[in-house]
């Protein structure tokens, strides 16, 4: 509804300015994330080029395929999962990038690919909340599998994706260059160990009501809600040993209507200007590798690109590749 | 991050649940239709509506499970071949089952109030149930997970009244899955119910004191009866409004109380999947109808559809 508010505002907007407005429609996951991207990306974007920016979501990747399918495009760039881009690039569900338009040159090479660029880069830390664990504070992954010293109800993000497996095999000593291909009968070996322990959270602002209430007084988290929570001045344990890293990307779905206007909107977002703000609003790192120089030292500190000794890279190459195959295990192994 | 949808999108999932309120409005207008001819030209626009924007794509979709990725009956033999599947299945019989008898339960007292109450009184009580269904269900739910997780308030005030020590696990398990959704059904048990049982003459029960039936044998053997009709309409629009269930069961039940719409939401939003994501689908209206028809043939047309 929201979506189609704006879209009625915008139009009228167009109407209002006259002919040579141009538009084009930006579909996120909603939130402080979108938020954050109206806000660093969007509103200079349109400011700069005077193309309007209509914001939609939630970014949804079965109305995306139909979409295309159909030959009947709404989305001009839509930020997804930076493994399923790759996936849905094979599958030729998006526009190959132009980066005749895009600079490529400072972009995180991690975060670049034909169908897509990185959008922002995250990691997921071990979270706790202190006033569970006076005695001993949890200091490394296998800590969160070790109920006995650390006892209560833990958190893990419910979907198939980077992150929690990894996390199952580093916390089992699996060391980290060896972590591909995925163990995958080892991981959920590991976490059948706390299977009863575990409850999933789905959604960004539920990982923080748990954690924040003591419901599940341990967890792993995306790295920019817990510092969200450290904002708001609650006191927050974030252990960065072993953080993994995943990413999220902008892409152009195939027969975007204004793809030009795309290309042109993620050569912005991906420019050093706008990757530091985004950075700064979220927690969350930048692609850009000239964005930390303009930060502010403070904020650069809590950010996942300072972390990088004691930081794994998930392969999201592979699991571009093996996305399906573990995804079906995974959701088969939580309904049993 | 696939998963900020989750708040989203179960919105969608649960207005999308209007199968039983549907054929309601349908059944209803079939007699009307037949005593006056010029009443089905009247209905003809919203029948091609529902036909082209309905019943079409639900078809298309469907279509799907046999076609992908590739024809044949592949889908169907994975959601039969392996015990993850039917897991799921039972898992939403089960969780329907569970609501239904507890919202009976619940429903029942409440109907008779409003039967026999005074009608000022029992107008305000039905303003007060009727109000509750326009608060957005995402919203009602969110406040069940505050109020029921382990530092929520009926936790904690369990607990200074020292009735327990530990907190209750009241939620991302059956229980928080049923308290939610019970409390969402409800009024559709109590609408029937209470049009069914105003309708009893209180005679019929005045007399069967007067011959010696105690009150529980009254109950028994003139009330319950009597009001069968109603639990029956309620009981079935609550098992299929259930058997469909999204948003509840996604925010206050634990991935092994998983139930089909989610298995559904899972494979058609996230996997792509479609093919086993639409014939999962088939196989929730394909038992929703065949109760449906059950329940028509043992019972004749419930109480409110006829």
């Amino acid at each position: 509804m929201k979506g189609y508010g704006l879209t009625a505002a915008v139009a009228l907007a167009l109407v209002a300015t006259g002919a040579g407005a141009q538009g084009m429609v930006f579909t996120s996951w909603g939130g402080t994330t979108q938020d954050a991207q109206t806000k660093a990306w969007a509103t200079p974007f349109t400011e700069a080029t005077g193309i309007a920016v209509v914001q939609d979501g939630p970014t949804d990747y079965g109305k995306l395929r139909a979409m295309v399918e159909a030959g009947r495009v709404t989305w001009d760039v839509v930020d997804v999962e930076y493994d399923y881009a790759l996936q849905a690039c094979g599958q030729g569900l998006l526009e190959p990038l132009d980066f005749s338009v895009i600079d490529r040159r400072d972009l995180d090479p991690r975060f670049v690919s034909d169908c897509a660029v990185g959008s922002f880069y995250f990691s997921f830390v071990l979270g706790y909340n202190p006033a569970n664990f006076p005695d001993a504070r949890p200091a490394s992954l296998a800590d969160l599998f070790d109920t006995e010293r650390f006892p209560g109800k833990r958190t893990f993000y419910q979907w198939a994706a980077p992150g929690v497996i990894e996390a199952a095999l580093l916390a089992d000593g699996v060391a980290p260059d060896d972590l591909y291909p995925l163990d995958l009968d080892r991981a959920f070996a590991k976490l059948d160990t706390i299977k009863d322990e575990i409850i999933w959270w789905s959604g960004g602002a539920q990982s923080q009501q748990l954690l924040a209430s003591g419901e599940a007084p341990i967890g792993l988290f995306w790295n920019g809600r817990l510092a969200a929570i450290q904002a708001d001045g609650l006191d927050v344990g974030i252990v960065w040993e072993q953080n993994i890293t995943a990413a999220d990307a902008l892409v152009v779905p195939k027969g975007a209507p204004n793809r030009e206007a795309a290309m042109q909107f993620i050569a912005h977002a991906t420019s050093p200007e706008a990757q530091a703000e985004f950075a700064a609003l979220t927690g969350y790192a930048p692609i850009n590798l000239r964005s930390p120089d303009l930060m502010d030292p403070a904020i650069r500190a809590t950010l996942p690109d300072m972390q990088t000794a004691m930081q794994i890279n998930a392969d999201l190459a592979y699991w571009g590749e093996h996305r399906d195959e573990i995804a079906a295990r995974w959701y088969a192994w939580q309904a049993e | 991050m696939a998963s900020r949808v989750t708040t989203e999108s179960p919105v969608h999932a649960a207005s999308g649940g209007v199968g039983p309120a549907a054929g309601h409005a349908g059944s209803a207008t079939v007699p009307a239709l037949r005593r006056r001819p010029s009443g089905l030209a009247l209905a003809l626009p919203a029948l091609v509506l529902l036909l082209a924007f309905f019943a079409l794509p639900v078809v298309l979709f469907l279509a799907r499970s046999v076609t992908e990725p590739q024809p044949g009956f592949q889908n169907y033999a994975a959601l039969f071949g392996g015990p993850t599947y039917l897991r799921i299945l039972l898992n939403t019989f089960i969780v329907g089952g569970v609501v239904t008898a507890v919202t009976a339960l619940l429903a029942f007292p409440v109907a008779w109030a409003l039967a026999i109450m005074p009608p000022r009184w029992s107008a305000l009580l039905f303003g007060i149930i009727v109000l509750s269904m326009w608060t957005n269900l995402l919203a009602r739910t969110y406040a069940w997970m505050v109020l029921l997780q382990q530092t929520g308030v009926i936790n904690r005030m369990l607990q200074a009244l020292g009735i327990i020590d530990e907190p209750l696990r009241l939620v991302n398990n059956l229980v928080g899955v049923t308290i939610g959704m019970v409390y969402i059904m409800l009024p559709f048990m109590i609408l029937p119910l209470t049009g069914v049982i105003r309708k009893i003459d209180p005679m019929i029960l005045q007399a069967a004191s007067l011959c010696g039936a105690t009150r529980g044998q009254a109950f028994r053997r003139i009330l319950l009866p009597l009001a069968a009709p109603g639990l029956a309409a309620g009981g079935l629009m609550v098992f299929v409004m259930s058997l469909g269930y999204f948003v509840t069961p996604a925010l206050l039940g634990g991935t092994s109380n998983m139930m089909m719409g989610q298995l559904v939401a899972q494979q058609v939003q996230s996997l792509t999947n479609w093919g086993l994501g639409a014939a999962a689908a088939f196989v929730l209206l394909a038992v929703t109808l065949l109760l449906y028809a059950m329940q028509i043939r043992l019972l004749g047309r419930p109480e409110g559809m006829r």
